[in-house]
């Protein structure tokens, strides 16, 4: 219900520039800049979800509080994913990182789920906690490609 | 003139203290001009408003009417200039704050009264 | 001691809705992005609302005028008109984002969709307005807005560097877009004009007379001192946890979360209630703030103290406000999205009712001998000039950093 309307705004913003930059051929892709954009804020949407889990883990929140949040950051990481997936890149170099990212947020989305399920299970939410900075790291590391390859 | 800018988009109350609208215009009569009359209702926005939105404005408030959308209080109703203009006479006499009764039609029926 | 305490629960209940969604918002992110250094903008914007509040709240006791009757009688009838519809627009975007606010910290604490809570919201806001005295509404906020409070320990509980600390209450401008629409943001998040339109309305409603001077001096300064106290620690437990992480808050209930690391469900469940009084009294100010403007700027009969039978008008107005609140926090909008437009154009509307105000505070044929000291002029209009460049810079910054999305 509550999708995060800002990154949404901005996939449909995007959405609506790709469609008119089809018509006029050719301009409006997703630029080496929007890539890392997109990447870092699925770093971001991974260190809250450990600081949410963590919550979970040790049993110091509330369910229904640890479930909306993790519900809330999920979509946000689906639609990052889409986001990526539906973009023609700029450079087309970067298209391995695309990828990469692509499953990165799918992923994040998946143990953001996860979580958003089992909000009380202590258990779940560890594993749930170390899969997500893993992810994290490999964001961080897509990221870090990028800029490599920035001229 | 300073009386007129003071008066002008006053507050007015009438002799109980009830809150019966704005001074939206003035009168002014003779030579030196003095005043004659408070002019009261959204009849006279039109006026007070730039030429290019006062057309809108006009749509939207109806011609001026009097007696409806514009009353006319002479200025000897006037009893005194504080931080409002104090009417000597109630609302009702004067054929002011009618706003007020309509509304409380539909008020009156919510259902905490 | 009992004149003490009687004090401060006044100044308490003076201010609650002071700390809306707004400034949950920005001074959360402001600490995710930018560490400690808006404190200084912090502080700056509560300062100003001091001035600005102080100001209004002399004026109403003096001459009896609130803010919307100066406006109409000092800058006439058009600029006041548009004054008015700038004010009005704002104040339903700000009470449709504080509707939400509330649905979604509900959402946070109880199992059920968020379409049902901003109705349950505007339910329970009448109720408490139809069955609370004015006096009443003010502390039941007020108080409850205390529960914030947990902020501040959180932040002793962290131990931050309070040397790194200390350095963000210098001002520094750093020349990235996204820094100054920050600068902009928290300062206006503090600078609500609702709050004010309120407060001095508000004065009216007690009956307030020149023996309440001194009374309105203190809610100004220890009044919003306090609830600077509170925005400064918002930002420093953002900053201590969020911005090592590089955690993006782009959520509500991510304000939350630095309470919940350090005090475990006790901090979290503080933290939510106390973002529930704050932004629910946000709700009731900013509805109340418009239907004020509005009938005061017509002339009409208002005030709660008359009750809806003698201000039938008023009370109308007060539920269509409600009303189109409601629809706009239902539209599906994410309401910190809203948060972010309707502070922009606070400060953008600033001026325009900003300086009706100091100019009537300062005038002597109106204020005798409670017109601006030396104090109070310098101030005031240092704090227009402030608000002047903040207001042409606003909407610029707002496109150019995609509203703070970079």
């Amino acid at each position: 219900m509550i999708a995060s309307g800002r990154k949404r705004a901005r996939s449909a913003a995007l959405a609506v520039l790709a469609a008119l930059a089809i018509a006029f051929s050719g301009c409006g892709d997703l630029s080496n800049d929007e890539l890392n954009r997109g990447v870092e804020s699925l770093s971001a949407l991974a260190a809250q979800g450990e600081l949410v889990a963590n919550g979970v883990a040790r049993d110091a929140t509330k369910t229904t509080y640890a479930r909306a949040m993790a519900r809330t950051l999920s979509e946000q990481a689906e639609h990052e994913a889409e986001k990526l997936a539906d973009a023609t890149l700029e450079e087309p170099e970067t298209d391995d990182q695309r990828h990469a990212a692509v499953a990165v947020a799918e992923e994040i989305a998946g143990l953001l789920s996860t979580l958003q399920t089992f909000p009380g299970d202590e258990h779940h939410a560890e594993l749930v906690e170390k899969h997500l900075g893993e992810a994290g790291e490999k964001a961080d590391a897509i990221v870090a490609q990028l800029s490599g390859d920035a001229p | 003139m300073y009386v007129v800018h003071r008066l002008l988009d006053e507050q007015i109350c009438d002799a109980e203290g009830k809150r019966v609208g704005r001074v939206d215009d003035i009168e002014l009569q003779g030579n030196p001009p003095r005043v004659t009359a408070l002019l009261v209702g959204e009849g006279l926005y039109p006026r007070r408003l730039p030429r290019s939105l006062a057309r809108l404005a006009r749509r939207i408030s109806g011609p001026e009417t009097w007696g409806k959308n514009a009353l006319r209080i002479p200025w000897e109703e006037v009893d005194e200039l504080t931080s409002t203009v104090k009417l000597r006479k109630k609302a009702e006499d004067l054929g002011l704050g009618q706003g007020d009764d309509p509304g409380r039609w539909i008020v009156g029926r919510l259902p905490w009264n | 001691m009992k004149a003490i305490l009687k004090i401060a629960l006044g100044i308490i209940a003076a201010i609650g809705g002071f700390l809306d969604i707004g400034d949950l918002v920005f001074t959360t992110q402001a600490g995710a992005l930018f560490r400690y250094d808006l404190l200084w903008a912090v502080v700056l914007g509560v300062i100003g609302i001091a001035v600005y509040a102080e100001m209004s709240g002399r004026v109403a006791a003096v001459s009896g005028r609130p803010v919307f009757d100066v406006i109409r009688m000092r800058m006439g009838f058009g600029m006041g008109l548009l004054a008015l519809v700038a004010s009005t627009i704002v104040n339903v975007l700000t009470l449709a984002a504080e509707l939400g606010g509330i649905a979604i910290v509900l959402e946070l604490l109880f199992d059920a969709p968020y379409a049902m809570f901003v109705v349950a919201a505007a339910i329970a806001l009448v109720g408490i307005v139809a069955l609370l005295p004015f006096g009443g509404i003010e502390r039941f906020f007020g108080y409850g807005g205390l529960l914030l409070f947990v902020v501040v320990a959180t932040v002793f509980h962290q131990n931050p560097d309070w040397g790194e600390v200390g350095r963000g209450f210098i001002p520094s401008i750093d020349s990235s877009t996204l820094y100054l629409y920050f600068v902009v943001g928290v300062f206006a998040a503090a600078l609500m004009p609702y709050e004010v339109h309120f407060y001095s309305s508000g004065a009216i409603e007690e009956g307030w007379t020149e023996e309440n001077l001194k009374e309105n001096r203190l809610n100004a300064i220890i009044g919003y001192g306090i609830g600077g106290i509170l925005a400064v620690g918002l930002v420093i437990v953002s900053g201590f946890l969020f911005h090592p992480l590089g955690v993006e808050p782009d959520n509500l209930g991510t304000v939350a979360l630095p309470m919940q690391g350090a005090f475990g469900e006790t901090g979290l469940l503080l933290a939510l209630g106390g973002m529930l009084f704050c932004v629910g009294g946000a709700a009731i100010d900013s509805s109340f703030a418009a239907s004020y403007n509005l009938a005061q700027f017509l002339g009409w009969e208002w005030g709660r103290y008359q009750g809806p039978r003698k201000a039938p008008r008023f009370t109308a107005s007060w539920l269509v406000f409600l009303l189109l609140g409601i629809a706009i926090a239902q539209s599906g909008i994410n309401p910190v999205d809203i948060t972010e437009y309707s502070v922009v154009l606070a400060v953008v509307a600033l001026p325009l009712t900003y300086l009706p105000v100091l100019l009537i505070a300062g005038d002597r044929s109106f204020m005798d001998r409670y017109a601006n000291g030396p104090i109070a002029t310098t101030l005031g209009w240092l704090y227009f000039a402030v608000i002047v460049v903040l207001a042409l810079a606003a909407i610029p910054l707002l496109l150019a950093t995609n509203a703070g999305g970079g």
